[in-house]
């Protein structure tokens, strides 16, 4: 069974295993499959979408709308091929669409007097900051692989094959991603050694 | 830091030289520490879990998994060399005896490379999370600029009177070839257009204009680099624009009714 399996960093290979047989038995309609895919993804997707988006609402509409998209283009998977670069290109096509229809309304909606409260942070182990308010200081190109591999557990080819780009790029993006971060939490240590 | 030690690090299983690293850094010890921490747990509801189970086991059916990528690449190659066939079959071969050689050589293999990598592309396109050898925005504006030097490199530049006339006439014989082809390039690639109809559109539009293209280069024996591209190139650029605009119609008529349907669905599983 798979329940589960993907909340735990990195993903068992036999876990994913696990869900290529889960795939191609929901191809085959088995009415077992929906529930095991979806409780076995949810958690990791919700999290890629929560790392890319402020509002946990919009993040749950995400969730809904790629599980909708997937049951929709299921027979776009192929047997045999590894399910997560599948599932998360499908999930980062339902993210730009959502972005641009809710630029769309944005452009035809007046803007509010008090802007809605971003959630707060996280707070981390000590003094460190927590992963999600880390990540969320980077561009979203690199916050998407770094979230990708740390949080979806995929590995670099499955993530050049999600972004449609190549390990050499996601490797970079990467590598920028943790020169950066190293940097913050220097400027953080800087920053708490002022303060006290 | 070498990027494999990196690596370990950011899934969170240090090799013995990663970990000796760490002890040496302490940036990469607390970014390694930081990333180390445990995720705090946030689970979707499990009520919008059973209502998106619900949606989808509603009309849970078997579906035919998409074909080998192989067997995709064989029929849209198979498709175009057909229909250029029947093309050439019905229009001559006036343009290949008129070229030298050399100019046979480059524009034919430009258009045959062209068609190959349009090929791979598509085939990428529609199976979702296969990886893109070629980038799928930027291809078929780059195959046209590169088409359109490569005439421009191996055709002379000529005044010639009836320009217009001419040009006309020849977009005219090649643009109906294209669009009958994009028919049947389609039937095949229409289940698979999920992640981006309009990209992928664009690129069928492309390679069925690039049949129109390679039957004209065959059939045209004006030489002239400025007709070549206005009304042999100019097929392909047409079509794209079709693909592109067929695409986009398409998408939105996917999105209103499946996106509608289960929409419904979902709310309609609300306990």
């Amino acid at each position: 069974m798979v329940e589960g399996c993907l909340q735990q960093n990195p993903i068992e290979r036999e876990a994913s295993a696990d869900l290529d047989r889960w795939m191609q038995r929901y191809q085959e309609a088995d009415p077992e499959a929906p529930t095991a895919l979806v409780t076995a993804l949810s958690p990791a997707l919700l999290r890629f979408f929560r790392s890319q988006v402020a509002s946990r609402e919009h993040a749950d509409d995400l969730l809904q709308e790629t599980w909708l998209r997937i049951h929709r283009v299921r027979h776009s998977y192929r047997p045999g091929e590894p399910v997560l670069p599948w599932i998360y290109t499908i999930a980062r096509r339902v993210r730009v669409d959502g972005y641009r229809r809710r630029l769309r309304i944005k452009t035809h909606e007046a803007d509010m007097e008090v802007l809605p409260k971003r959630p707060v942070a996280a707070e981390g182990r000590g003094w460190l900051p927590a992963f999600d308010t880390l990540v969320a200081a980077l561009p979203e190109s690199q916050r998407e692989v770094v979230t990708m591999l740390k949080v979806g557990g995929l590995s670099l080819e499955e993530v050049a094959r999600s972004t449609a780009s190549t390990i050499g790029a996601v490797k970079q993006k990467a590598h920028r991603a943790y020169a950066k971060l190293r940097k913050l939490l220097e400027a953080h240590e800087e920053f708490r050694g002022g303060a006290q | 830091m070498t990027w494999r030690e990196m690596d370990q690090i950011l899934v969170g299983v240090p090799a013995p030289s990663a970990q000796e690293h760490l002890r040496d850094c302490k940036r990469c010890h607390e970014l390694s520490t930081a990333f180390g921490q445990p995720l705090p747990l946030e689970t979707p509801s499990a009520t919008m879990l059973r209502q998106i189970e619900r949606a989808m086991t509603a009309d849970l059916k078997p579906v035919r998994p998409r074909p080998p990528a192989s067997q995709l690449i064989v029929a849209l190659a198979a498709i175009f060399f057909f229909a250029f066939a029947l093309g050439v079959y019905a229009m001559g071969t006036a343009g290949f005896a008129a070229m030298s050689p050399l100019q046979a050589w480059v524009i034919l293999g430009g258009l045959a490379i062209s068609a190959g990598v349009l090929i791979q592309s598509l085939v990428s396109q529609i199976s979702p999370g296969s990886g893109h050898r070629f980038p799928a925005k930027l291809l078929p504006a780059g195959i046209l600029i590169v088409l359109a030097i490569v005439v421009a490199g191996v055709f002379p530049f000529q005044s010639e009177r009836h320009f217009w006339e001419r040009g006309w006439f020849c977009l005219r014989l090649g643009t109906p070839i294209s669009v009958l082809t994009i028919i049947p390039f389609w039937l095949v690639l229409r289940r698979g257009a999920i992640l981006s109809p309009v990209l992928t559109g664009a690129a069928a539009g492309l390679l069925a204009g690039l049949v129109g293209t390679s039957v004209l280069e065959i059939h045209c024996p004006n030489l002239d680099a400025w007709h070549r591209l206005y009304s042999h190139v100019g097929v392909a650029v047409l079509c794209s624009v079709l693909g592109l605009a067929w695409g986009f119609v398409f998408d939105l008529a996917d999105w209103y009714f499946a996106h509608g349907r289960g929409r419904d669905r979902l709310l309609s599983s609300k306990p």
